[in-house]
């Protein structure tokens, strides 16, 4: 009896089992799924990217976008996980640089040369600089997608007026403004540095200012006579550390959390007035705190006393994410589509919506605030990548460990620049 | 006819049982000796070969280095500062976790029946998620908005305001209180179930014989928590040694390698700096340092149980 109940339960497990898979069959024939990943997360990053999937899926009947918006940093593990794990998704974001073409050397990233050769109309829409940090020996592996990222100091408007404070151009006015600021009991500078991505903004700035884009791309390059023990990274660390010891930055900033909003709580409470940080922080402060998006104001880096660089140079990417194709993705040329509709002129139109503008040729943005933004962009001399995506990860990592130490003041500037070269000799042969 | 029925019918009950018994060890085991070899036995032997590469863990393997990574390792003060704190984080554990969870479970044990709404609010820090826990402590944390600082303010305590999470001589201590914080109901649980056996004639009798309630906890209660004492600190220990996720959540191990700990220290050679080869080196090592650590703890435990 038992025995019996048993068998036909079992019977009916494998039947309904047999039901699973062939249900599963079913789909897969009818439905091709295009896997994506992207890290934007907030409402209206995240409507851009549905709203070109449905203009792909129109065009393209049986392809499914199954879109996936993960957090930054828990993005950048996910990734590598996918890769590592041969079940890397079809379409997805980077920054360009050093982590990118770990992938492309390892052969997981589809080289997107031919097709845009077969379309040069699309291709030329781009700023061509913006191709940059996706170009690996030649060829292209991906399009910049969402932004034009420099980094800005943007700042309490308002606080500035009431205090009689102006936007500092040098150094030295940085200065008086980070002492008048620490008299009102304000702390000068908001800085979530727990990622250490935040705090590098300043070192990579300063040794911009001081020595020009060439210090670091000789050092890269390991060109004779350049290196991470070159006297701008050296005296970059310094200026950082003045910084730090001026009381430039808010309460705890080596462990303030960035991804959680814990720089921009500082600006909203009035308890610090500035911050250095991507172009994406004024998107992201429109739609989170409006009213104090109207007493936003941003102004570039000031210049550092006897620096090389030219002061109208900016640091981040023409494209802040890169959208790439995985090599294993079944689906090639339709994912190809796919990410050209990402990054198509609605697309660009709904991000312009979003104070995003695209590196695109001749874009109108009728928004004033980010057409003043992407005018400083546009008229750099130079842009410099973020060290720690221009860098192989693993130097990028300690560029970035160094980096939290100077802020921490327990490492000597000289002391942080000769592991950096000591780290380059081995990785950079 | 009717014999062969009979016999059958004998027969087969016999036979299909030995079958069961014999079966049975194997339906049983099954399992589970499965599931460790899926999930426990391959991937620690894979991880083991893979600390002979140089792979950044994308598309075909790298290339073998034998022992390279393990005599990095053995000079890596980096991965010697995690596993110290480590140990730190197990000692305080046990050291913390244990007696106020003891204390708790005795207290709530002799409220009797009263005591239910006590063991589901102290019971409840274990049923949150730890991430959710990491977020709610770094705003508690928080030297600019946080309360903990406000407090020490409040009550006059302003000169022990601290920079909790950001300062390198803090950052540490203040994960293994919340660590702390959220294990000891955990301990409690287990002291509570071990408290359910101790035979009340056994309280009454000392009651009798004029033993205070001091005297029954020290001389009676204690002592037959013992073997439960034990387990307790073996998991607190083994635990400790394999931590990750409140640490990675509140502080990623820093500022400064300040909190890393050895699964932190894995993760960010792994998936930060792209060197699976290394991490799997470290990952491996860390199998050692727990396997050690735990025969020793389990080898002094098993003496003190003995002697007393």
């Amino acid at each position: 009896m038992s025995a019996k109940r048993a068998s036909m339960l079992s019977a009916l497990l494998m039947g309904a089992s047999f039901a699973v898979f062939a249900g599963t069959a079913a789909l897969a024939d009818d439905v091709k799924t295009i896997t994506e990943w992207d890290l934007q997360t907030t409402p209206a990053a995240v409507k851009v990217i549905r709203d070109a999937a449905d203009r792909f899926e129109a065009t393209h009947p049986g392809f499914k976008v199954a879109d996936t918006h993960i957090q930054n940093d828990a993005y950048k593990a996910k990734i590598k996980i996918a890769f590592g794990a041969n079940d890397a998704p079809c379409i997805f974001s980077s920054w360009g640089g050093g982590p990118l073409r770990e992938y492309v050397h390892a052969n997981q990233v589809l080289d997107l040369t031919p097709y845009l050769a077969k379309d040069p109309a699309f291709k030329d829409r781009f700023l061509p600089a913006s191709f940059g940090a996706v170009t690996a020996d030649g060829k292209i592996y991906g399009l910049p997608a969402e932004n034009s990222a420099a980094a800005l100091i943007f700042y309490n408007k308002d606080m500035f007026a009431k205090l009689g404070l102006t936007p500092p151009a040098t150094w030295e006015d940085l200065l008086k403004v980070i002492d008048v600021l620490k008299s009102k009991d304000i702390a000068p500078f908001a800085l979530a540095n727990k990622g250490k991505w935040p705090g590098s903004m300043y070192f990579v700035y300063l040794a911009d200012r001081i020595g020009g884009p060439d210090a670091f791309a000789n050092a890269v390059q390991r060109k004779p006579g350049g290196s991470f023990e070159d006297p701008a990274f050296i005296e970059a660390g310094k200026r950082l550390q003045e910084l730090v010891k001026a009381g430039a930055f808010a309460k705890g900033f080596n462990g303030l959390d960035w991804d959680v909003g814990a720089a921009r709580r500082l600006l909203y409470s009035d308890k610090a007035a500035m911050e250095l940080m991507g172009v994406w922080e004024a998107s992201i402060i429109r739609g989170e705190n409006p009213d104090f998006a109207k007493k936003l104001g941003f102004f570039p880096f000031p210049s550092v006393p006897g620096g090389k660089g030219d002061p109208n140079a900016v640091i981040g990417t023409l494209g802040d994410n890169f959208v790439s194709v995985s090599a294993s993705c079944p689906y090639r040329d339709a994912a190809v589509d796919l990410i050209k509709t990402l990054t198509d002129d609605k697309a660009a139109a709904g991000r312009l919506a979003d104070g995003r503008a695209m590196p695109l040729k001749g874009i109108k943005i009728e928004d004033p605030f980010v057409a003043s933004m992407f005018a400083l962009i546009s008229k750099a001399p130079s842009v410099q990548l973020w060290y720690d995506q221009e860098l192989p990860p693993k130097l990028g990592e300690l560029h970035k460990d160094t980096t939290q130490a100077l802020f921490g003041l327990s490492v000597t500037p000289e002391a942080a620049a000769k592991q950096m070269e000591e780290a380059a000799k081995e990785e950079l042969k | 006819m009717v014999d062969i029925s009979a016999r059958l019918a004998g027969d087969e009950p016999r036979s299909s049982r030995r079958l069961a018994r014999d079966l049975a060890p194997i339906v049983f085991l099954g399992p589970a000796v499965l599931l460790l070899l899926v999930f426990l036995i391959y991937p620690l032997m894979s991880s083991f070969r893979l600390s002979l590469l140089a792979w950044n863990g994308l598309g075909h393997e790298g290339s073998y280095i034998g022992l390279a990574n393990w005599w990095r390792l053995l000079h890596d003060g980096l991965f010697w500062a995690a596993a110290k704190n480590n140990i730190l984080l197990a000692v305080f554990s046990v050291l913390i976790q244990l007696p106020i969870a003891v204390v708790l479970a005795v207290v709530l044990d002799g409220l009797g029946r009263g005591s239910q709404l006590l063991k589901i609010l102290y019971f409840l820090p274990l049923l949150m998620s730890s991430v959710a826990l990491g977020v709610l402590f770094k705003n508690f944390y928080d030297p600019n908005f946080g309360p903990l600082n406000a407090l020490l303010e409040g009550i006059g305590l302003g000169g022990l305001q601290q920079d909790w999470l950001g300062d390198t001589h803090f950052s540490l201590a203040s994960v293994i209180a919340v660590i702390c914080w959220q294990n000891i109901p955990f301990y409690m649980v287990l002291f509570l179930a071990g408290l359910a056996s101790f035979p009340a004639e056994l309280s009454e009798a000392a009651v009798l014989d004029g033993a205070s309630q001091m005297t029954i906890f020290w001389r009676l209660k204690l002592p037959h928590l013992k073997g439960t004492l034990r387990t307790g600190a073996l998991l607190a220990i083994i635990g400790s040694l394999r931590y990750f996720d409140l640490i990675y959540v509140m502080t990623g191990g820093g500022p400064e390698g300040a909190s890393e700990l050895m699964a932190t220290y894995m993760y960010h050679q792994v998936f930060a700096s792209f060197q699976l080869g290394y991490g799997s080196t470290v990952a491996s090592a860390m199998f050692i340092v727990v396997t050690v650590i735990a025969a020793i703890s389990l080898r002094l435990t098993s003496r003190l149980e003995t002697e007393v």
